[in-house]
């Protein structure tokens, strides 16, 4: 399978003191849905812009769809549509006004698709842009990245100020563009979101690549939290010795923990006595990182 | 519409504007945009010029007593301010209008174009508008051919309101004076546009896009009108663009100082496209 996104050792650099990206080496293939995850400043957005030549790269090298991001950048962009992590629209004009300048530059005659998606996503195009809620303003930042139906779609925190029923018919969007063939370079804070559409992973933190894994094998390496309430007081030791299990609190009747292992012990453990109930929480991505970077130091817990 | 299809393969195809389109487009975009400003822009000045033509036919009649009033001030402040006779609507429109209209009117491109990048950035619309298949040159070109249609329109409204005014009140004064004098504004006023687009595409930053050409502007007002009276200064006088913008409406309009001064705002504006083309974009 031919590849969307490929750099070798890309680099980005602000000076001394401001961290940027270091020897990134990614494979996107055509296609797919691939997750860019890190924590704030971990280097998204630089590789991003650095992908779409808005930022200059200080080392290494990088295509997309095989043209080169320095010399090609225009023909790159006529090929992706980006939805930036941090973005304003001018106040001034309409949503409509915006689709339809874009549709000029893009030399896209039919607005139909346009429509449809502002249609599905509830995006108001006949209000000026000052007058918008951000989540508004984020929807139509999707419309016109997704309107021209690009190739490839670099989408930095798409769901952002959207709400529940919004995401979902968003994320409904995205597999039909994966349906399609097309490839969608997606960065998310929300774990849920990124289990469901995204094929694979790629974790970045401090400016370098940590880790490029399916999705299943990222939500395996996860932990959950756990809460038991019994019938009666338990004796919390047992519990406390188990394998993998941190944090252990309360006492009595009700007891909560952080799971990193198997959980089959603890279900018979549990199991062993009169269980009321069983709480067993994923965990948010920042928490999913903490861990995954610990054992990738070797500092297992 | 002109449509060029790329390379093969799924991915690897797109269709996409000429040039030539995403440039007209633009161009198209930003001068629809700045409507409201050269409205603004437009009537204020044209406005001002319309009250000084209407004052002009209430000392027309006592023109020779304001003449002989005007001896007893220095010499070289009637010359620094290019008073000669102010019984000549044309001399006096110059002296009390397009003398000065350069000082008011280059904040038009001064502001439109620091914002066309540093302003952009600051605000933050700059990666979007950019995530589109527009060259960077053309970003720069384009707003730079906006900016300088939106002001030929500025220039026209003035001149209009202060024709219109002039024909109104019986004061004698020809469209082809009053068209040269608003032209002849245009050359000058671009260039310290010219000039906060490059310092535009140079600091990223929108105060000090404003900021240099406005203390330019002053500061070349003030070496020309200072330099016609002081000798000390005189010699200093060709470093201002002032100097050679002259009184078009009563000697018309020195097509060799026109093109020039064009041309230096063209190569302003060519050295911002080739800073803006090196450089970071900043959000």
């Amino acid at each position: 399978m031919s590849l969307a996104i490929e750099t070798e050792k890309l680099t980005k650099t602000y000076g001394r003191k401001a961290r940027g990206i270091e020897d990134v080496d990614l494979a996107v293939e055509e296609g797919e849905v691939f997750g860019f995850l890190g924590p704030n400043g971990a280097g998204k957005t630089t590789t991003v812009r650095t992908l779409l030549g808005f930022l200059r790269p200080t080392g290494g090298r990088g295509e997309v769809f095989g043209l080169d991001i320095g010399k090609e950048s225009v023909e790159i962009r006529a090929r992706v549509g980006n939805l930036p992590g941090e973005f304003a629209l001018e106040d001034k004009m309409t949503g409509e006004g915006l689709l339809k300048y874009f549709a000029r530059l893009r030399g896209v005659g039919d607005l139909s698709y346009a429509h449809e998606l502002s249609e599905r996503l509830g995006a108001e195009l006949h209000r000026p842009m000052r007058r918008l809620s951000r989540g508004n303003k984020q929807k139509i930042g999707l419309v016109q990245a997704m309107f021209h139906r690009p190739p490839l779609l670099m989408l930095d925190e798409p769901t952002g100020g959207l709400d529940p029923l919004v995401q979902e018919e968003f994320l409904d969007i995205i597999e039909e563009v994966r349906a399609e063939g097309r490839t969608v370079f997606f960065s998310s804070h929300n774990l849920a979101e990124v289990e469901r559409v995204c094929d694979r992973v790629g974790i970045i933190r401090g400016g370098r690549l940590a880790a490029v894994e399916t999705t299943e094998t990222l939500i395996d390496k996860s932990f959950r939290h756990v809460a038991l309430t019994f019938a009666e007081d338990v004796d919390k030791e047992p519990f406390e010795a188990l394998s993998g299990v941190r944090d252990l609190k309360g006492d009595g009747k009700r007891i909560s923990f952080t799971l990193y292992d198997d959980l089959d012990e603890m279900v018979k453990l549990a199991a062993s006595h009169k269980l009321v109930n069983m709480e067993y929480e994923r965990p948010s991505l920042e928490e999913v990182f903490l861990t995954y970077y610990e054992r990738e130091n070797g500092e297992e817990r | 519409m002109s449509v060029v299809m790329n390379r093969g393969e799924k991915g690897r195809h797109a269709a996409r504007r000429t040039p030539g389109g995403t440039l007209f487009a633009l161009v198209s975009h930003t001068v629809r945009m700045q409507f409201r400003s050269v409205i603004i822009w437009g009537a204020a000045l044209g406005l001002y010029g319309a009250a000084m033509v209407a004052s002009f036919t209430a000392i027309e009649g006592s023109a020779a007593q304001l003449n002989q009033l005007m001896e007893a001030y220095p010499k070289g402040m009637l010359e620094a301010f290019g008073v000669t006779d102010l019984g000549d609507p044309a001399n006096y429109l110059h002296s009390q209008v397009f003398g000065l209209a350069p000082l008011a009117l280059s904040f038009f491109p001064i502001l439109a174009l620091a914002n066309a990048i540093a302003g952009a950035e600051e605000r933050g619309t700059i990666d979007v508008l950019l995530g589109n298949p527009l060259p960077r040159w053309q970003l720069v070109a384009g707003n730079f051919l906006a900016v300088a249609v939106s002001l030929l329109g500025t220039c026209a409204l003035v001149g209009l309101l202060t024709w219109g005014t002039a024909v109104l009140t019986g004061v004698e004064l020809s469209l082809r004076e009053v068209a040269e004098a608003v032209l002849n504004l245009w050359p000058v006023c671009l260039v310290f546009g010219a000039l906060a687009l490059l310092c535009s595409a140079l600091f990223h930053r929108r105060g000090l896009a404003i900021a240099i050409p406005a203390f330019l502007l002053f500061g070349m007002y003030l070496i020309d009108t200072i330099g016609r009276a002081s000798e000390d200064l005189e010699d200093w006088r060709p470093v201002s663009v002032f100097y050679y913008y002259g009184s078009a409406i009563e000697n018309g309009i020195d097509w060799t100082h026109f093109g020039s001064i064009t041309l230096v705002a063209l190569g302003l504006s060519l050295l911002a496209a080739l800073v803006f083309k090196q450089r970071d974009i900043y959000t």
